[in-house]
């Protein structure tokens, strides 16, 4: 067995060169892209964890990242080395071991943002530091090939999300909606990291759409916070796009904010505006359009449809076609909504009239947190689920008078969230009914994704930091491991030597979960100095 | 090779290089005049101890210390004002503007290569680097390009002084720990003999470079002999393999890699 072993563990080959067509394939023994797969699922064919010995799952490792708190990184894993990121950092590890193989910091860089992940090609790794360099390692031993500015950072503009490596293009978004940016998804090319073309979410002045603006439109945000997903067969990118900006008063913009709360389909080819879709138009309660688009083709009304779904953090869960971008439907994600009482067959929100914030403040449902965010969700071919953490949480809306002033933190006005609940849903999207549900203890804090397997297992974390197994069809538990930091981020699941593992990053750590099994000794090799 | 201990043990370091170079505020920090001031002044008071270079005598390697323990611009005046209690360094009476002037020096001395003068022909040096003589690209890379089994040298000049990136070519075995990058040849059971870098080693697994640059992730279980090279794997004759006009354009080469200016975007120039 340890000769078996050997042959697998011993090389990792710089002729073994990540191709489009392996990210293609999706997660194998390896997790070569942010969601998994193009199409969002976050979905694992592998078996060898099952619903009936999950139970016996064990920390194997664990890597504590330099300086980290709150980690988001979702790894990479490609023949045995795990990839993981910190704010302006990346991590080379074994994945067996957890030992640290390289590390590459960027001390120059502006800012200490958040990083969500890194991508893969060829025989390098991406990922962008805060303020918006794209950078690619040698994936083998961390050398620099190139650090290359796309963005700029005095502009309002940082960089959070793991690129999304498609063909020859890496594609860039853009995070710091915040605080007046205009939002864009770009492609850069994966061997210099020049341009190839940018995109903006929201139009110049004199464009169509300005007229959906005041005059702050340049500044108006529709920062493109997650990374996207991508259809093949059409060579289309789907993109969601982040709120309009100030975030909290909507007066300086009146008009519906286009393509700020959207969903927009762009050619890969040349960034091309293909269609959009806006979920919240003049959104004023920070409700971005966050999580990643999910493709799947499913049966509507009786006859297969390509579609795109999307849980956003407005409170409603919708379909659309992804051909042509048409609304198909739109249905309550959690329980309580109060800013709309459904969306209409056009896909536009029915208003509850006076939901807005207002200076002394307005309780809305749902909170400024949104009934999903930026965690991954999971859609299993298997059961036909999808898995969304949701939040059922309400909070207080603020309004402020200042005139906004772009770049000085100014965000239009406030929110606050008091209580709620973080429950984790499996919902049937032909039906939009939930097939169960897993409530939780804690804070209402919700920061952790989802990930199913083949062998009907999905991992997820709870709202206490614990790290859980459950069974995707019953949403039955079936192992939980006391993580002792809040989570935020999203685990994956790998193979390596035949052996399958789980990972995810705690606040400050990487964990990495198999199988129990007994150690075996490990025998001292003979050791010798030599000159 | 040396500069892989140095890029694997200092990363963290690397970074308080940056927060102090970059956080200083007194106007002689950066000032070439100040500075050849602080040169002279260094000569006359400080060489006898510190070595010419900086690299120590009597008293301590100050390019050195100043990656363990960084010291900011204030803690360097302090120190030369007040000399260091029940140490042999005394204090000095020099006036304020020939403290700051001393300590603009040092500033430069122990601050990242590409952000002092550097003298030399570094097109003459790039011409050295690839070369055969010298042969530094067999095992190290700039941007992409040379070999893999040794440190990545891309950003050697934006984040070391000169004075330690010289140290490291020519006594590459000089005062260091090899874990993390030692020379290693592996027996396995199966009878494969793989040599290069280990990046990591423990008693349960290794991860090792060869030097083509392929990374061979390996469990001590099928590790049957392991032999350690006793010093750096890079050949230590630099100091006579090359001229004294050859070494200074290397370093100037070397002291000029940057992977991005510092602490500026192409669009903060504009």
């Amino acid at each position: 067995m340890r000769t078996l072993l050997l042959t697998s563990l011993f090389c990792v080959c710089a002729a073994a060169q990540v191709r489009y067509e392996d990210i293609m394939k999706g997660p194998t023994e390896n997790w070569l892209t942010y969601a998994g797969n193009y199409q969002g699922w976050r979905y694992s064919p592998l078996k060898n964890i099952t619903v009936d010995n999950a139970g016996s799952l064990a920390p194997k490792w664990v890597y504590h990242v330099p300086n980290a708190k709150g980690l988001r990184t979702s790894p990479l894993v490609y023949k045995g080395v795990m990839y993981v990121t910190n704010s302006n950092s990346m991590y080379a590890l074994d994945a067996v071991s957890g030992r640290l193989i390289w590390q590459y910091l960027d001390t120059r860089a502006k800012g200490q943002g958040v990083n969500r992940g890194s991508a893969i090609l060829g025989d390098r790794v991406y990922f962008t530091s805060n303020d918006n360099y794209l950078t690619a390692l040698d994936r083998q031993t961390g050398a620099l090939i190139f650090s290359k500015n796309f963005a700029d950072a005095s502009k309002g503009i940082s960089s959070t999300s793991a690129p999304l490596v498609v063909k020859d293009k890496v594609i860039v978004g853009s995070a710091g909606g915040d605080s007046g940016m205009r939002g864009f998804v770009a492609a850069l090319s994966p061997t210099t990291g020049e341009e190839i073309w940018r995109t903006y979410t929201v139009p110049a002045k004199g464009e169509k759409g300005a007229d959906s603006w005041g005059d702050l439109v340049e500044w108006g945000g529709g920062a493109t916070w997650l990374s996207g997903t991508f259809d093949a067969e059409t060579n289309t990118l789907y993109w969601t796009t982040g709120n309009p900006w100030p975030d909290f008063t909507g007066k300086a913009r009146s008009g519906d904010n286009l393509y700020t709360c959207s969903l927009v389909a762009l050619d890969l080819e040349t960034g091309k505006w293909k269609w959009h879709f806006q979920f919240t138009p003049h959104d004023t309660h920070d409700w971005d359009a966050q999580s990643w688009p999910v493709l799947i083709d499913m049966e509507f009304r009786g006859k297969m449809r390509k579609v795109v779904l999307h849980a956003n953090r407005n409170g409603f869960f919708y379909v659309l076609d992804r051909n042509t971008g048409e609304f198909l439907r739109a249905t309550k994600l959690i329980d309580k909504v109060t800013w709309a009482s459904g969306i209409d067959d056009k896909g536009v929100p029915v208003l509850i009239p006076g939901m807005d914030p207002s200076p002394d403040g307005k309780w809305v449902c749902p909170s400024v947190k949104g009934a999903t965010n930026w965690m991954g969700q999971s859609y299993n071919p298997g059961t036909g689920l999808l898995y969304i953490l949701t939040l059922e949480q309400c909070g207080m809306f603020n309004s402020s008078s200042q005139e906004p002033v772009p770049m000085k933190n100014f965000s239009g006005g406030g929110a606050t969230e008091d209580g709620g609940q973080v429950i984790l849903r499996a919902i049937d999207p032909k039906t939009a009914k939930r097939a169960w549900e897993y409530p939780m203890t804690g804070g209402g804090r919700m920061w952790t994704g989802t990930v199913s397997t083949a062998s009907g297992v999905l991992f997820s974390g709870d709202d206490d930091g614990h790290l859980l197994a459950l069974d995707a069809k019953t949403g039955k538990h079936l192992w939980h491991f006391n993580m002792g930091e809040s989570l935020t981020a999203s685990p994956i699941t790998y193979e390596v030597g035949g052996k399958q593992y789980v990972a995810i990053a705690s606040a400050t750590a990487i964990f990495s979960f198999g199988l129990f099994e007994p150690m075996q000794s490990v025998p001292l090799p003979k050791i010798t100095i030599t000159k | 090779m040396r500069f892989a201990v140095f890029l694997f043990l200092a990363l963290p370091l690397a970074a308080q290089h940056g927060q102090y170079v970059g956080g200083s505020k007194h106007p002689e920090i950066g000032n070439p005049q100040a500075i050849a001031a602080g040169s002279k002044l260094y000569a006359t008071s400080c060489a006898g101890c510190h070595g010419p270079d900086g690299s120590g005598g009597r008293g301590p390697n100050l390019v050195r210390r100043s990656l363990w323990h960084p010291l900011n611009d204030e803690n360097i005046f302090s120190a030369i004002r007040n000399g260091i209690p029940g140490a042999d360094m005394p204090p000095t009476k020099l006036p304020d503007d020939q403290t700051w002037q001393l300590v603009a020096f040092l500033h430069a001395l122990i601050g990242p290569a590409s952000e002092n003068t550097i003298p030399g022909d570094a097109a003459a040096g790039e011409q050295i680097f690839w070369g055969s003589k010298a042969g530094c690209s067999g095992c190290h890379a700039i941007a992409g390009k040379g070999g893999k089994m040794g440190p990545d040298l891309t950003n050697v000049g934006g984040s070391h002084p000169l004075a330690l990136i010289k140290e490291s070519v020519v006594e590459p075995s000089k005062d260091l720990t090899f874990l993390g990058n030692e020379g290693v040849t592996v027996t396995m059971r199966n009878g494969q003999v793989l040599k290069g870098v280990a990046r990591n080693r423990d008693n349960y697994s290794m991860q090792v470079v060869d030097r083509k640059g392929d990374l061979h992730l390996i469990s001590m279980m099928d590790v049957k002999e392991l032999a350690i090279k006793d010093g750096s794997p890079m050949p230590g004759d630099y100091g006579k393999r090359l001229s004294a006009t050859e070494l200074r354009d290397l370093l100037a080469y070397l002291g000029h890699q940057v992977s991005r200016p510092q602490g500026i975007s192409p669009q903060d120039k504009n």
